[in-house]
């Protein structure tokens, strides 16, 4: 499960690329988009290749997403791009390192990458809001902002459950 | 606990965009550090205790000859807080084959148990396991704990031994227990040993009619008695004295043949002990039966080749460590300069019986068939029989002992023929 949520994540910040880069830079749209089809199914590639290919393709993508958004690109495309190419490295990651889980913790995984992202996600989305670069009403921002206050305190409440079991 | 890799690069990415948004003054750049950010501050907020497990190990038999399979059993229990992602690897001696994976990567709840199996294989030796490495991780792989759990156990992989047959021995001195070692003392026995005047109280049956009708007088016969001995069994164990043939050991076969003789002795019930000399004296004090057998055989699988100016030489050999006027039997290729000890000892009173495996033919297999190597091989035999000749002449037996052959063989056209009082 693990295996198809990361190249969907991949292929999706292909798209990602395409999309921010598509007006006026094509050719890095196009090796953007590239590279990251490359990423979606690395797992055909041997390992060597595999273990260079991931940090790089976070680093790349990472700099892609600074450039789109120094040239005034979409903010949220940007930020979709971030989010996207942190999930699929990290589940890259796991992959290596547990390629047959078991489905309770892919499960598992999932939910603390999943929430991690969208925490990230709605944080830096509500940041962005905050500034004025989005033409959106207050509440929705607002609703955003909430949602992203929730996870933390959940993230943090978990923890603290964890550090303290008894 | 320890940041990944992992942690380094996210946590690098964010600092550069955190960086650039604050030079550039872009707080679309400020706001995208945000994801990076939470993954970068993963491990200060989970928990970063080291994980606590109890590991015991299982090997059955602790003690098997060579080839003999070994089941390996590890168990490994939780005793502290669930553990996300636990890699476990059993830190193996050199040397052991092992069938199986004992390895464990997956979750470890609090109080679960995990048995991990394998079968291991190895060649004579003692294996000493020195316990298992651990790895901890959360599932974002963002931090780590490596740590090493002792769990010892070792295995002993005992030499290969082969039956010998009856060997004669006559040491001076016997035991008092009843064996199968003539003890030159007349009483309950079947082998005949003397007459006598026949004595009120000697059984009639031991009458000696022919005698008695030839002397007009009552003659008994007298029997000897049979007892156990104490044999001590000396394992040459210095570099100097060892040759290899095509990656083979002489020393090996020295362990075999040092095996077969205490097993032997041990078996018609006399006291065996063993000196192995090589880097420092290792001795096996003296003792009877199974236990002595399994004592002797784990001394014997740790055996190793050793040099040490010291035990260069046979000279340093501890004679106090055998019973006085005992038997002695070494297994050594033997060397010119240790002709002068063995007969020392033979002076001493002890009965010297030696085992040679023959370091000429084992090395003359892996060599070339020319004409240099026929010269070497007709110099180093003549000096081996002059080495041999010298032993036989003060009275040390000697057996010579081509590897290829069973020692058995060799042992058995050594004794046939020999006098009983001047073997051994």
């Amino acid at each position: 499960m693990v295996r198809w949520v990361k190249r969907l994540a991949a292929v999706g910040n292909g798209i990602l690329i395409f999309a921010l880069f598509y007006h006026g830079h094509t050719r890095v749209a196009i090796i953007g988009g590239l590279l990251n089809l490359a990423w979606a199914v690395d797992e055909w590639f041997p390992s060597d290749i595999r273990r260079f290919l991931r940090p790089w393709a976070l680093v790349i993508n990472t700099a892609f997403l600074a450039y789109g958004i120094l040239n005034g690109g979409p903010s949220v495309l940007a930020l979709f791009l971030a989010g996207g190419s942190l999930f699929a490295w990290n589940a890259g990651l796991f992959l290596e390192r547990w390629g047959d889980a078991p489905l309770t913790i892919q499960y598992r995984y999932l939910r603390q990458v999943g929430a991690l992202t969208a925490l990230g996600f709605l944080g830096g989305f509500s940041a962005v809001a905050l500034q004025g670069h989005l033409a959106f009403f207050f509440f929705p921002p607002l609703l955003l902002m909430l949602a992203a206050g929730f996870l933390w305190l959940r993230i943090i409440s978990k923890a603290l459950k964890n550090k303290n079991p008894g | 606990m320890n940041m990944t890799r992992a942690w380094s690069l996210v946590t690098s990415l964010c600092l550069i965009l955190l960086l650039a948004g604050l030079l550039l003054k872009n707080g679309i750049l400020l706001a995208v550090v945000l994801p990076y950010l939470l993954f970068s501050l993963i491990p200060f907020w989970r928990r970063t205790e080291e994980p606590h497990l109890i590991i015991e190990r299982r090997l059955e038999p602790q003690y098997l000859w060579g080839g003999q399979p070994c089941r390996m059993t590890l168990s490994i229990q939780n005793v502290g807080n669930d553990l996300e992602e636990i890699s476990l690897a059993d830190v193996l001696p050199a040397g052991l084959r092992v069938e199986g994976d004992l390895t464990y990567h997956g979750m470890l709840q609090a109080g679960q148990t995990e048995r991990l199996f394998s079968t291991g294989r190895g060649v004579r030796g003692k294996y000493e396991f020195s316990g298992v490495k651990v790895s901890t991780n959360d599932l974002l792989g963002m931090y780590r704990h490596e740590k090493f759990v002792p769990s010892v156990g070792t295995l002993a992989v005992l030499p290969a031994m082969e039956r010998l047959e009856r060997l004669k021995i006559s040491p001076r001195r016997t035991r008092v227990y009843t064996g199968v070692i003539r003890s030159r003392e007349s009483g309950a026995g079947v082998e005949f040993f003397g007459t006598r005047a026949y004595v009120p109280g000697d059984p009639l049956r031991h009458l000696n009619w022919k005698a008695g009708a030839r002397w007009d007088l009552l003659i008994t016969n007298l029997f000897e008695q049979e007892r156990v001995a104490d044999v001590g069994i000396i394992l040459d164990a210095r570099s100097v004295v060892e040759v290899t043939a095509d990656g083979e050991s002489l020393f090996e076969h020295s362990v075999r043949a040092a095996a077969s003789l205490a097993e032997h002795f041990l078996r018609e019930g006399n006291r065996v002990g063993l000196l192995i000399y090589g880097t420092m004296i290792e001795w096996t004090f003296p003792g009877y039966g199974k236990q002595q057998r399994v004592r002797i055989l784990a001394a014997l699988a740790k055996a190793e080749l050793g040099e040490h100016a010291v035990f260069k030489e046979l000279e340093h050999l501890p004679t106090r460590l055998f019973p006085s006027e005992s038997q002695i039997v070494l297994v050594s290729p033997l060397l010119r300069g240790d002709v002068p000890m063995l007969r020392y000892l033979h002076a001493l009173g002890y009965r010297a019986l030696v085992i040679s495996p023959d370091p000429i033919a084992f090395e003359k297999r892996s060599l070339p068939q020319d004409e240099c190597a026929v010269l070497a091989e007709g110099i180093a035999r003549m000096e081996r029989n002059a080495t041999l000749s010298k032993l036989r002449r003060a009275s040390v037996n000697v057996v010579e002992w081509d590897v290829t052959t069973p020692l058995r063989i060799p042992m058995k056209q050594a004794m046939v023929g020999v006098k009983r009082w001047s073997v051994g």
